[in-house]
């Protein structure tokens, strides 16, 4: 997975260059939709962490988003008190990120004194006060519906302090890199900024994994197989939802953090709203609850399908209009002609499509892709893989 | 020296009245049967001893201590362990991984661990299969397992030939044998001579009261004072 993400924008470049360029641009995502995978990516294995390994769903989940988004814009400016403006943007977002760790606790406590349905619907409710607070906090900017931005330099990801280390990111502020390491790669401020979140996601998501495959974990999975039991086997439970949701919340508002550095501005909708939360609870079922690297899946698959449907960056609407002909595109079909058809059902139209997925996902592929990959190769894809590969051979 | 000890106890489901009153004690070194209908209260007798159905009214005493109100994991880490009925077990963690998660309070987890593979070597056969993919048999045998890694001083056994074929249920009595040599026990057992044949001292449980208690030995269920407790 991260070869293929390590390589993927170097193969996208390739071949725009080449006479597939008009297929590229309409079926493989643009490197400004893989950057939102890997931040929303991020975001929902936050939310797996909590969810698919402890079995409760966390639905006000977008709280911690929006807290390390918010941190890091305000630390920016200079608005949080005891955070000079100018402080390294590494440590705004460990500041931020723990800020959301310790909402998370004050939040869980309440919260984990209820299970299920109730659970979800508090969380959400807990969000939804932060987000109307949010919304009217003058604080953030004069008009805090729309949100706040970064008024100063652009924010780096890198060795605090160390600017030979530190790579700018931001769409329109990144840096750029020419002639990479003689070998005549030129990288585009947007192609800088997605390895350089690119390092800080896998950073997160290898952190998550170990502390998955702890005893800490073990107990996160016998929670969500059999609390009671858990319980009578010695465990305080409740502690250990607490400190696992404080881990997720701390991981998810580095998401929001990065979110908030690429593209320097904020907004209440954007954050903290629990639509948030939805992207992150349907990306994750589509990926696979409780498989960590599902929900990066998942959101590839959901970013890809609103690139591939969106004319913004090529996509099969512009495919469609540029490629065919005049006559085909106005040719009159049951009193609809193709051109209609594309302009209505086809452009931008991918939420209507995800939501149609969505649907067949939960109701055939339950585990969702990676979960359902696992189940059939009998383990993990790294580890049982080239054991199939290698019986196909034979 | 008294292990468990439980003292005019009253437990409820919301507004049902399941223990009422009920008293009983185990010695340090037995295996005592509770036994009775379907119903009546016996798997509640051990959710309250353990603290997941906490009693109303009465008083639990494990080790000479009152553990009434206690959190389960408090009393769990006094050396209460339990087998739950229908196996229960962590289907999604591996044989191996549930008997770690069960053996953290050990003061050796893995002589403990290594115990439990020398008495079930199909469980240390199976160590890296996830306990959700073993027989039922072998999901008995790991639950039994894991209750005995943990140092526990006194083990709550619940239903342990459920569901299991006559050979499974021999060789679940045998691992239970093995596993009383050095903890008490308190089974709860449907099948009476099952029971009988375990168990020191048996407790007969109707209507949420002991109306019956004594040594095992020579009692059927034929018994006229056993049977009308058992016959519907």
């Amino acid at each position: 997975m991260i070869v293929g993400f390590l390589l993927y924008p170097l193969v996208y470049e390739a071949l725009l260059a080449t006479p597939a360029a008009p297929f590229a641009e309409a079926f493989l995502p643009a490197i400004t939709f893989m950057v939102v995978v890997l931040y929303m990516g991020l975001f929902a294995m936050s939310f797996d962490f909590v969810s698919g390994y402890t079995g409760y769903l966390s639905f006000g989940h977008a709280a911690f988003f929006g807290t390390g988004a918010y941190f890091v814009v305000l630390a920016a400016n200079g608005q949080v008190p005891g955070v000079p403006g100018g402080t390294p943007f590494m440590i705004t977002l460990l500041l931020g990120a723990t800020l959301a760790g310790l909402l998370a606790l004050v939040i869980g406590s309440v919260s984990f004194r209820l299970t299920g349905v109730y659970f979800a619907m508090i969380t959400l409710g807990f969000a939804q006060v932060i987000y109307e607070l949010i919304r009217s906090w003058g604080y953030v900017s004069t008009n805090p519906t729309e949100g706040a931005t970064v008024s100063g330099d652009a924010l780096a990801i890198g060795v605090p302090y160390v600017d030979a280390l530190s790579l700018d990111v931001g769409r329109l502020t990144g840096e750029s890199v020419e002639n990479l390491l003689g070998l005549g790669i030129d990288l585009s401020a947007t192609v800088v900024s997605y390895y350089a979140l690119g390092v800080v996601v896998v950073g997160c998501y290898f952190a998550m994994q170990r502390i998955i495959h702890s005893p800490f974990g073990r107990v996160m999975i016998a929670i969500r197989e059999n609390e009671e039991r858990a319980r009578a086997v010695g465990y305080p439970t409740y502690r250990f939802k607490l400190a696992a949701f404080a881990i997720s919340g701390f991981f998810g508002a580095i998401a929001g953090g990065i979110f908030a550095a690429y593209s320097r501005s904020v907004a209440p909708d954007g954050t903290f709203y629990f639509l948030v939360t939805a992207d992150a609870l349907i990306t994750t079922i589509v990926g696979g609850f409780g498989t960590l690297a599902g929900p990066i899946y998942g959101t590839l698959f959901n970013q890809g399908l609103e690139d591939v449907l969106s004319t913004e960056s090529g996509g099969i609407a512009t495919l469609l209009r540029e490629g065919l002909p005049p006559s085909v595109l106005e040719a009159d079909l049951f009193g609809v002609s193709l051109e209609l058809f594309v302009n209505t059902a086809v452009d931008g139209r991918a939420p209507l499509y995800l939501g149609i997925i969505f649907v067949l996902f939960v109701l055939f592929v339950p585990n969702g892709i990676l979960g359902t990959l696992r189940d059939r190769l009998g383990g993990t894809v790294g580890k049982r893989l080239p054991y199939h590969l290698r019986r196909y051979r034979r | 020296m008294t292990t468990l000890e439980l003292d005019g106890v009253h437990t409820y489901y919301g507004e049902s009245h399941i223990l009422q009153g009920l008293s009983l004690s185990v010695e340090e070194g037995e295996i005592v049967a509770l036994v009775g209908r379907n119903g009546v209260g016996k798997t509640t007798t051990l959710r309250t001893a353990l603290g997941l159905t906490p009693p109303r009214e009465g008083t639990v005493w494990f080790d000479g201590t009152d553990v009434t109100g206690m959190e389960p994991h408090e009393i769990a880490a006094r050396g209460m362990g339990w087998v739950p009925e229908e196996r229960r077990v962590f289907s999604h963690l591996t044989v191996a991984e549930n008997l770690r998660v069960a053996a953290h309070s050990a003061a050796d987890p893995d002589a403990r661990i290594a115990e439990a593979y020398e008495l079930f070597p199909a469980l240390d056969r199976f160590a890296d299969k996830e306990a959700g993919d073993l027989s039922g048999g072998q999901q008995q045998m790991l639950a039994i397992a894991r209750g005995m890694v943990g140092d526990n001083d006194l083990l709550l056994v619940d239903e342990p030939s459920e569901g299991l074929a006559p050979q499974i249920v021999e060789d679940v009595v045998e691992a239970l044998r093995a596993a009383s040599a050095d903890t008490t026990m308190v089974l709860v057992e449907q099948n009476f001579r099952l029971a009988m044949d375990l168990a020191d001292r048996f407790y007969l449980v109707d209507h949420g009261v002991v109306v019956e208690a004594g040594e095992t030995a020579g009692v059927t269920s034929e018994d006229e004072r056993i049977r009308r407790y058992l016959t519907a």
